[in-house]
C-alpha cells in the first residue's frame, strides 16, 4: 500500500509523455483558467462595499443578547449561589451572612424576600469563559451579560470586579440592558 | 525510509546528509501549534514525525470534575471552528442516556446551525488552503461569507465563536422569522458565490498542478488509519454518518454524499479532498433549504431536570462533523459528573497519517497535504 | 450481535473468555481476556464481521482495575463494537495491535500517556500529549499534580486566588457563629483540599 512513498511514483503524472499538443494545451489551460479567475476578482473592484469598519471611530452595535462583561445588580441578588454552582471555571466568589430575624425585611424588585446579606460578590472576569450558564441559573435575573466589551486592563487583578464596590454599582445606570 | 531503498547507485553518490527541520509549532501552514519534525533530503521529505500536545488543555480530566451542563463550554473549545457540531454530539450522547425528547423545532434549529457551522468550517478550509498554496484573495471572500454565519450565531447565542448554544434537551434561544428570512436570502447568494469561488480556485490550472496527485491517501490506507469525514470521502468511500447512521433528523432530508472521483488526478489526492469539502457546502445549502421549509412552531427546549444525573451506563456515539466523525465515549456512574468522557477526535487520527503521507514529497507538497486534511489543533490535543 | 460476537470469539480464539455484557441503557460491550487481545483483534478484523476501522483505544480507571476499550467499527457492514479488557492497576500490559490497524499507533500512545498501559511490541511507545518528562498518568483517578516541574513550582502561592477565601474566614470570625456564613469557594464548596491550600 505504500507505493506512493517513492518519488518516482509521486510524480507519475509528470512521466506521462509530454507531447507538443499537451504542452500547448497546458499553457492554454493556465491562461484560460487564470483569465477566468481574474475576471471573477475584477468584479470586486467596483461596486462592492467595504466589509470592515473603522474601529474605534465606528462601533458595531452588538446584538441584544451578546455575551460580554458580566454585571450583577447586587440589590436584587438573593445570594443563592446558583451562579457559582453552575460556573464551570469557578470564577464567582460569594460570601453571604444570614440576616438577623429582628432586622427590617428587605425585598428584591420582584418581591423575593432577602434572607442573606451579601458581603462579597466578586467575579474574576479574566477567568470567566463567557459561557452564560450563570446568567441562566440566576433566579432573580440580577446577573446579566451586558454588551459592554471594551474593558481591557493593564493587570490581571484589575479584571477582578467586586460588584459591591460603589463605583461598580454605579454601572447599573450605564450598561444594564 | 523506504524512499532510500529505491535510490539507485548513481543517486547514492549524490546523496547528502539528512537535514532535520522543525515545521511549527509556530508555522502558518500547520494551522495551529502542531510541530512536525521533518528530516529532509534536499527538497524532499524523508521522514515526518508529528509532535502533539502544544494545545493540550486536559479537557477530558476537566470534564470529570464538571457537571453535565458545564461540559458543553469545554466541548466548544475543542474544535473552535465547528463548535456547534461539537456541542451537538455531546448533547446527543447525554440525551440518549437520559432519554430526553427534543422538541421538533429545536431539532430543526440544531440542524440549521450545524449545517451553517459546517459551511463556515469548510469556508475556513477553503480560505486557508488557498493561502497555504499561495493565493490570498479567496481567503478574504471566504471570510466575508463566513461573517454572515457568525453574525447569525452571535444573534442566536450571544457569542461569535464559542457558542454554548445547543443545550441538553434543545437549544438556548429561539430563532425568529427575520433571521430565517435572512438565512434564506443568504442561501441563494451563497450558492452563486460558491460557484464563483470554485471557478476561481478549484478550476485554476496552477491550483490543480499543486494539488492533483499530491498527498494521495488511498482507500486501504484511509481505512487502516481510521480516517473519516472528507478525508475518507476524498479517498472514494461513500460513507457519511448522516446517511449511514442517521442522527437528529437527517433521515428526512434529501441530499447527496460527495465522494472524490479523482477528476484531476488520482482518487484520494489533495484536490479530491478540496472537491469534497467545497461540494459539501452545496449539499449543506440543500439541507438548509429543506430545513427552512419544514421548520414548525413550538418549544425549543425539552424537559430536563435541573440536576442532570444519568443512570450508570456506557455509551459511544458518533456524529459527522466538518472534519470527520466525532465520537463521545461517556461512562457514567450515577453521579452528577461524568465518570469518564473520552473524545474520539477525527483530527487526531488524521494527524497520525502524516508519517505515512510525508516521505517522498517535496516540502511544498507536504504543506499542501497538511492543509488538505484540515486539522484543528484544539481537537487534536483536546 | 454481542452474544454472537462473544460465541464466535470463544470458538475461534481459545482462551479468549469472551463474555457479552448486554446493557439496558447505553451500549453493550464484549469483555475478553487481556492476554489474547491480539488474537481477538485479528479474528475480528478478518472474519465475517469485518471490523476494518479501529476508532478508539481508551481506558477507564476504576479503584481495582483499568478497563481498556477498543471501539471497532465496520464501514463495510455498518456496525460497531466496544471490545473491553480488564487490567490490573499495577503494571498493566497489553499486546499492541498496530500490526492490524495502523490507527492503533497514536491511540495506544495516548492510552499509555494517560493511563500508563504499556503496549508490548509497539513501534514507538512515547508520551504523546504530555511532555516526555511528565510524571504520573493524568487520567488515573489517584493522579496527583506534581509539585515541581522543571524547577518551576506548580501552582505558586501568589497565583492562587486566596484573597477571597481569607475574606470569608475574616467574616466568619467577625460573625462569631460560623454557621451563619455561607461561601461559594470552588463552586459547590465540597473541594475542601483546595479551600485549605
Amino acid at each position: 500500500m505504500s507505493t506512493h512513498h517513492t518519488p518516482e511514483h509521486l510524480h507519475s503524472h509528470l512521466e506521462d509523455t509530454l507531447t507538443v499538443g499537451k504542452w500547448f494545451q497546458n499553457i492554454w489551460d493556465a491562461i484560460r483558467t487564470t483569465y477566468k479567475g481574474m475576471m471573477i476578482t475584477f468584479r470586486y473592484v467596483w461596486g462592492v462595499k467595504p466589509v470592515t469598519i473603522e474601529y474605534p471611530e465606528v462601533r458595531e452595535v452588538l446584538p441584544e443578547n451578546s455575551r460580554s462583561r458580566l454585571f450583577n445588580d447586587v440589590d436584587n441578588c438573593i445570594s443563592c449561589m446558583q451562579c457559582a454552582d453552575a460556573c464551570p471555571v469557578d470564577c464567582i466568589y460569594i460570601t453571604a451572612v444570614r440576616r438577623d430575624k429582628e432586622a427590617p425585611a428587605i425585598k428584591t424588585d420582584d418581591g423575593t424576600p432577602l434572607k442573606l446579606d451579601l458581603k462579597q460578590y466578586t467575579i474574576d472576569t479574566a477567568l470567566c469563559c463567557y459561557c452564560g450558564l450563570c446568567t441562566e441559573a440566576c433566579p432573580t435575573e440580577c446577573l446579566t451579560h451586558t454588551t459592554d466589551f471594551e474593558y481591557s486592563q493593564y493587570t490581571l487583578s484589575q479584571m477582578k470586579y467586586n460588584y459591591l464596590a460603589p463605583d461598580i454599582r454605579a454601572w447599573k445606570h450605564r450598561i444594564v440592558k | 525510509m523506504e524512499y532510500f531503498l529505491d535510490i539507485n547507485k548513481e543517486q547514492e553518490q549524490l546523496k547528502t546528509n539528512l537535514m532535520t527541520m522543525n515545521m511549527g509549532p509556530q508555522h502558518p501552514a500547520t494551522h495551529g501549534v502542531l510541530r512536525v519534525e521533518i528530516k529532509t533530503d534536499s527538497e524532499v521529505v524523508a521522514q515526518a514525525i508529528p509532535h502533539l500536545g502544544y494545545l493540550h488543555r486536559c479537557m477530558e480530566k476537566h470534564c470529570e470534575h464538571l457537571d453535565f451542563r458545564g461540559v458543553i463550554p469545554f466541548c466548544d473549545r475543542m474544535d473552535y471552528l465547528a463548535a456547534m457540531n461539537m456541542e451537538w454530539g455531546y448533547c446527543l450522547t447525554v440525551e440518549k442516556l437520559l432519554g430526553t425528547e427534543v422538541p421538533v423545532r429545536a431539532q430543526y434549529i440544531r440542524t440549521i446551525v450545524a449545517e451553517m457551522q459546517r459551511i463556515a468550517s469548510h469556508l475556513m478550509f477553503f480560505g486557508t488552503y488557498a493561502i497555504d498554496l499561495g493565493a490570498f484573495t479567496p481567503f478574504l471572500y471566504a471570510f466575508q461569507d463566513r461573517e454572515f454565519i457568525l453574525r447569525i450565531f452571535e444573534e442566536l447565542s450571544g457569542a461569535r465563536l464559542l457558542y454554548n448554544y445547543i443545550w441538553l434537551g434543545g437549544v438556548w434561544n429561539d430563532i425568529n422569522d427575520d433571521q430565517l428570512q435572512r438565512i434564506s436570502n443568504w442561501i441563494e447568494e451563497m450558492e452563486e458565490s460558491m460557484k464563483k469561488y470554485h471557478a476561481l480556485v478549484g478550476e485554476n490550472k496552477i491550483f490543480i498542478e499543486r494539488t492533483a496527485n499530491v498527498g494521495v491517501i488511498d482507500k486501504e490506507m484511509a481505512f487502516d488509519y481510521g480516517a473519516t469525514g472528507p478525508v475518507l470521502r476524498g479517498s472514494g468511500v461513500d460513507w457519511d454518518l448522516r446517511k449511514t447512521r442517521p442522527y437528529g433528523m437527517y433521515e428526512k432530508f434529501d441530499f447527496n454524499t460527495v465522494v472524490g472521483k479523482g477528476e484531476k488526478g488520482r482518487v484520494g489526492d489533495c484536490w479530491d479532498r478540496y472537491y469534497v469539502r467545497v461540494f459539501e457546502i452545496f449539499e449543506s445549502l440543500k439541507i438548509l433549504r429543506q430545513c427552512l421549509e419544514g421548520i414548525e412552531a413550538g418549544p425549543v427546549i425539552g424537559k430536563v431536570s435541573k440536576i442532570v444525573k444519568p443512570a450508570p451506563a456506557e455509551i459511544f456515539l458518533r456524529t459527522e462533523c466538518p472534519r470527520g466523525e466525532l465520537g463521545y465515549h461517556l461512562i457514567t456512574d450515577g453521579s452528577k459528573k461524568p465518570y469518564r468522557l473520552k473524545v474520539k477526535s477525527s483530527c487526531f487520527t488524521h494527524v497520525s497519517m502524516l508519517p505515512d503521507i510525508g516521505p517522498g514529497q517535496l516540502i511544498a507538497d507536504f504543506v499542501a497535504s497538511i492543509g488538505s486534511i484540515d486539522i484543528v489543533l484544539g481537537e487534536v490535543d483536546r | 450481535m454481542h452474544n454472537e460476537v462473544a460465541s464466535f470469539l470463544n470458538s475461534s480464539v481459545s482462551g479468549s473468555q469472551a463474555t457479552a455484557v448486554i446493557a439496558e441503557l447505553g451500549d453493550s460491550t464484549v469483555f475478553v481476556d487481556s492476554s489474547k487481545i491480539l488474537e481477538v483483534c485479528k479474528a475480528l478484523r478478518h472474519s465475517q464481521w469485518d471490523f476494518n476501522v479501529l476508532q478508539v483505544i481508551t481506558g477507564c480507571d476504576y479503584p481495582d482495575r483499568i478497563e481498556v476499550s477498543y471501539i471497532l467499527a465496520s464501514f463495510t457492514q455498518n456496525h460497531e463494537l466496544i471490545l473491553k479488557t480488564k487490567l490490573p492497576r499495577t503494571n498493566p500490559e497489553l499486546e499492541s495491535v498496530v500490526s492490524i490497524w495502523k490507527a492503533a499507533n497514536f491511540q495506544e500512545r495516548e492510552c499509555y500517556d494517560m493511563f500508563g498501559v504499556v503496549f508490548k511490541n509497539h513501534p514507538d511507545l512515547r508520551r504523546i500529549l504530555c511532555p516526555d518528562d511528565w510524571q504520573g498518568f493524568p487520567l488515573r483517578k489517584d493522579y496527583v499534580v506534581q509539585e515541581k516541574y522543571l524547577d518551576m513550582t506548580v501552582n505558586p502561592a501568589h497565583k492562587i486566588n486566596s484573597g477571597d477565601f481569607f475574606f470569608y474566614k475574616e467574616i466568619q470570625q467577625k460573625m462569631g457563629d460560623p454557621k451563619k456564613v455561607t461561601f461559594s469557594w470552588k463552586g459547590s464548596g465540597d473541594d475542601t483540599e483546595t479551600a485549605e491550600a
